[in-house]
């Protein structure tokens, strides 16, 4: 993980269809910064968090990543980086603990196995991701926060389907993520009960 | 993720999906048997016919196997993570096509000697016949693949995928059974099988590139 990490976004304008979108936004998040991307549905929330990860691209402005500017090209982000979006992004045909082998390949065996234990996954671990809960199947996407060394997380929603104990989980990490140095830009409607954060409202 | 990791899963995921492999196969060996009984079982008939017939089974078979390769990961979200996984959106495609290749060509291939019997083919042939499915199966996939990922947000995309795409399949259909047909007659077919080679080439060049531009424009 990098100790230094930075996000900046000048001037920023994504088209989504006919709509403007986050028109002439400007952030700069560094290490050690939780922020939460507010706004009514439709403000662009999520298309702002893909486009920070690459998924879509911006009509103008420039984005920075630790100094570098990976507008045009974002793989020196995405190395490091995590984006968790709407769908869990897991596959559906791989088991609990084939789809943490399929994104964390590194992970040890034994981190692996005390990471679901935290996510009370352990139980689960050779069951097809289809037939977990749509919650269950959101912890396991989850799980690769514990287990990868990005600095920077985009978090589409992270809360939804969580029960209070997973939303609890969930805000423990966040913040021991940052307290290490990393960056968080989270979209969520819901208020984050022990993780300070700069709000940033869509309009 | 890992280029390795990501091969390994993909294997695993046709293993669970191995229904659908043999419904292709099974497909495959049901077209091929019933051209005789429908048609002609004469050994003067089949044995100029075996390589159309086998042709016409292979590509139904590669349609059926490549129409659905990106449906399940876009539903469930990983086709979206591999957009953002910062490796080349290229090259995992091209490991997604050879996992599936594999999965669907060498059993194809193995039953392949026991289905020139009953087509009386003759070995000459057989073995070019062989040689065309190795050299240009390849190109179906490499081209099927752009349709498939075309098509991967609609939920009723077989057809659509068959008329994208089945156009670009003649060629490789028609180089195929003029090769098998060219060896039958005892004339040369290198230059047919150069053919087939090519188009392979020339899809394994453009397809993992032009279907990661429709993957990244499905998922956003």
């Amino acid at each position: 993980m990098q100790s230094s990490a930075s996000l900046t976004i000048s001037d920023l304008w994504i088209e989504r269809g006919e709509r403007d979108l986050c028109k002439g936004l400007s952030l700069s998040i560094q290490s050690g910064e939780v922020v939460r991307i507010l706004g009514e549905n439709g403000a662009g929330k999520s298309s702002l968090l893909k486009v920070i990860a690459g998924i879509l691209s911006p009509l103008e402005g420039q984005i920075l990543y630790s100094g570098e500017d990976v507008t045009l090209d974002r793989s020196l982000l995405q190395h490091d980086a995590i984006y968790l979006g709407h769908s869990a992004g897991v596959k559906s045909l791989l088991t609990v603990a084939e789809n943490l082998h399929w994104y964390c390949p590194d992970a040890p065996s034994s981190v692996l196995y005390s990471v679901l234990t935290q996510l009370d996954l352990v139980d689960q671990v050779d069951v097809l991701v289809k037939a977990l809960s749509v919650g269950q199947a959101r912890r396991v996407a989850l799980a690769r926060l514990w287990l990868s060394k990005k600095t920077l997380w985009l978090l589409d929603e992270p809360f939804v389907s969580l029960d209070a104990r997973g939303v609890a989980l969930l805000e423990g990490r966040i913040q021991q993520h940052v307290l290490s140095g990393g960056l968080v830009v989270l979209s969520t409607h819901q208020e984050l009960l022990s993780i300070a954060s700069r709000d940033v409202a869509l309009l | 993720m890992t280029y390795s990791s990501f091969l390994v899963s993909e294997f695993l995921v046709l293993w669970r999906r191995k229904q659908d492999v043999f419904n292709a196969l099974l497909f495959f060996v049901i077209v091929v048997v019933l051209f005789p009984i429908g048609i002609n079982s004469s050994p003067e008939f089949l044995a100029p016919a075996a390589a159309g017939i086998v042709w016409c089974a292979t590509v139904l078979a590669i349609l059926m196997a490549v129409e659905g390769m990106f449906k399940e990961d876009y539903h469930d979200g990983s086709l979206e993570q591999l957009v953002v996984s910062g490796l080349s959106l290229p090259l995992l495609i091209l490991l997604k096509i050879v996992a599936q290749w594999l999965t669907v060509v060498l059993p194809l291939l193995l039953m392949m000697p026991l289905l020139s019997e009953m087509l009386y083919l003759p070995s000459s042939g057989f073995w070019v016949l062989t040689m065309t499915l190795l050299v240009g199966t390849p190109s179906l996939f490499f081209i099927g693949v752009i349709g498939s990922a075309l098509t991967v947000s609609i939920k009723q995309g077989a057809m659509l995928v068959m008329l994208l795409i089945l156009p670009f399949y003649l060629p490789v259909i028609i180089f195929s059974t003029l090769a098998v047909k060219a060896s039958q007659a005892g004339l040369p077919y290198s230059g047919l099988l150069a053919m087939l080679l090519a188009i392979s080439l020339l899809s394994l060049v453009i397809s993992p590139f032009m279907t990661a531009i429709v993957v990244k424009a499905s998922v956003n």
